[in-house]
């Protein structure tokens, strides 16, 4: 009894918040006039690829996606590479008083502002260094979005490393960037995969900046591009749900190909 | 001299870890620190190893002064408490690392570690996960990995405490059979005394942050330099019981002792007297001091007898199988050749 309540409960909160995602796969394969029909056609309609199609077709579509690919994945990558070293350096190098955790805390700060606050101040300066409109601006800017998150997760994990470990290569002859890379590394695989999967999924996902920073369709992400199926004289629901959907494919795949990493990562102190 | 450290001082916050500590070592001595949890015994041998850094003094291993040395670069191996074995390595890689680090080829790198795996017994443990090996065999596998480049000095940190009883007793004389065979300088920081009496050539006593003796075992035991090395050393521990001193007369309820002229005119003293040093007997014996059976241990070979005068206690040995029930009335005896005698002031020994 107590179990069927509980799948019952689990099956209702799994109905509540994947009906979105219901609701815009059948868009994604309605005719127009099933799509506005009052009372919805729930089950009971024939199926259509035309929307598939259409932005497959449509050459901007694969550009965008590609465009997305390259800034979540670069600025991954970045992040992850400049923010392990910080992180390291924190949780392990002999600071002054309680400076370790003021800094820790000030870059973590910096993900507190709302990023409207620095849209504008972010727009001139990527002008002045002309990439606005560019790869590199965006990934720059993802960097930006994300490293504090980096620096404050891996940070964590670091010190739930015995130390003793880094201490027994330093006496073995390692120097410390080898300790980092041979030692260190190797230990956070967990925690760095769980980490870079939320900086894709936040990169994958970003919308304001690109919005922005990107208005020329040469360097559109796909949240923009799919945000540019609503024109001034309609708007195109079919095309977006079928771009929508496509666009989830590549988070559920970094996240089912990490989730293994992810529990284990999120459960703090898995390395031991 | 091969190891030698020079008014070592280290701070951490407002406690003084160590204060002024100055020791050497002999080539491939066998140096065992020994103090009660906190004495700063295990902040000496980081300060050897260059994991931490000392406010004063000096470090110098072969007449080379390192106390500024990258802990990489002092060509000293250390076994730690916990073995910090690398987890992500086979046993192989493990033993091998330090040579991995200098570059070796890696045909000599395999052919060392199976010789020392082999030396160690652990042949047949080379392809496995650290996590997959038992106690006592993760830590031959940190010995490996600390003998495979011949450093200069070995420091090890507690490296039998994890283990359960019977395997420290066996690691001990493997060690020391070992250590032997190597004949590399080896400080070796524990606070359990029988491991030091075992292993050491020579023992450094530390109490908060001082060195309170420094001697081969059996002067440490014989000739305690003061109240705390006689009580620390030795199982069970040396009776202590104060006393004054009158007219050549040391007093305490229930006994007096002829004291020796090198007492001279102190009036406060501490009797010490180990417990192979008293006679015990059940029946009344002249001039011995009478007192009550408080319990009795009877560990097969000996029998180890507490009993208890004037609100003190004082243990002896006595031949396995003597009996004496609980709260019986018993006599003993104090050698008096045998009796160390203190300053209860200074604690010092007066010799």
């Amino acid at each position: 009894m107590k179990t069927i309540l509980k799948y019952s409960a689990a099956l209702l909160a799994m109905a509540f918040a994947l009906a979105p995602i219901y609701w815009l796969i059948t868009i994604s394969l309605k005719t127009e006039i099933d799509q506005f029909a009052s009372p919805p056609v729930w089950f009971t309609f024939t199926p259509t690829l035309r929307h598939y199609a259409g932005i497959f077709a449509h050459d901007a579509f694969g550009h965008y996606f590609l465009n997305s690919l390259i800034v979540s994945t670069c600025s991954t990558l970045i992040a992850l590479a400049l923010g392990l070293p910080a992180a390291y350096g924190l949780a392990r190098f002999r600071w002054p008083g309680d400076w370790s955790r003021g800094i820790s805390f000030w870059i973590l700060s910096n993900r507190m502002l709302p990023p409207i606050v620095t849209i504008i101040p972010m727009f001139l300066m990527l002008r002045e260094i002309h990439l606005l409109n560019s790869l590199a601006g965006l990934i720059l800017v993802d960097v930006g979005l994300n490293l504090p998150f980096v620096v404050w997760m891996m940070r964590g994990f670091v010190e739930d490393l015995p130390r003793e470990i880094e201490e027994a290569a330093l006496l073995d002859g390692e120097s410390r960037l080898g300790v980092l890379l041979l030692i260190v590394l190797p230990l956070v695989r967990p925690g760095l995969a769980a980490t870079a999967v939320f900086c894709l999924i936040v990169a994958w996902n970003e919308f304001l900046f690109a919005l922005i920073l990107s208005q020329t369709q040469s360097a559109m992400t796909l949240p923009v591009g799919i945000a540019s199926h609503v024109t001034q004289y309609e708007i195109q629901w079919g095309a977006m749900s079928a771009a929508g959907v496509v666009a989830i494919l590549p988070v559920l795949i970094f996240a089912s190909a990490a989730q293994r990493y992810f529990v284990r990562g999120l459960s703090l102190g898995a390395i031991k | 001299m091969s190891l030698r450290v020079e008014n070592i001082t280290k701070r951490f916050g407002a406690r003084d870890a160590l204060r002024g500590v100055t020791l050497e070592t002999r080539d491939g001595e066998f140096v065992v620190l020994l103090g009660p949890s906190g004495c700063g015994k295990s902040t000496l041998l980081r300060i050897i190893a260059g994991l931490e850094e000392p406010d004063q003094g000096v470090v110098r291993l072969h007449d080379r002064d390192i106390t500024q040395l990258d802990p990489s670069r002092r060509d000293v191996a250390m076994v730690f408490q916990g073995y910090a074995l690398y987890p992500h390595m086979t046993v192989a890689q493990n033993i091998g690392y330090p040579l991995r680090v200098r570059r070796r080829p890696s045909s000599e790198i395999s052919a060392e570690v199976e010789k020392v795996a082999a030396r160690l017994g652990l042949a047949h443990l080379l392809r496995n996960q650290p996590k997959q090996l038992s106690g006592g065999e993760r830590q031959r596998v940190a010995l490996a990995r600390a003998i495979i480049r011949r450093p200069q000095a070995f420091l090890m940190d507690e490296p039998l405490s994890n283990l359960d009883s019977r395997l420290r007793i066996d690691m001990r004389a493997e060690l020391k059979h070992l250590q032997h065979e190597l004949a590399v300088v080896t400080l070796y920081v524990t606070h359990d005394q029988v491991e030091a009496m075992t292993l050491a050539s020579r023992i450094a006593i530390l109490k908060d942050g001082l060195l309170q003796q420094y001697a081969t075992p059996p002067e440490i035991y014989h000739r305690p330099a003061n109240l705390f090395v006689a009580g620390f050393v030795g199982s069970p521990a040396m009776n202590l019981l104060p006393g004054t001193a009158e007219s050549g007369i040391f007093h305490r309820a229930g006994l007096s002792i002829e004291l020796p002229a090198l007492t001279g005119a102190r009036r406060d003293l501490t009797l010490g007297i180990r417990p192979e040093d008293v006679d015990f007997s059940m029946a009344e014996q002249p001039g011995w001091t009478p007192a009550r059976v408080w319990v009795t241990e009877d560990l097969g070979n000996e029998t180890l007898i507490r009993l208890s005068f004037d609100e003190a206690f004082v243990t002896l040995r006595a031949p396995a199988g003597t009996r004496a029930g609980i709260d019986s009335l018993a006599w003993f005896r104090i050698r008096p050749e045998r009796v160390h005698w203190f300053d209860s002031q200074t604690t010092e020994a007066i010799r």
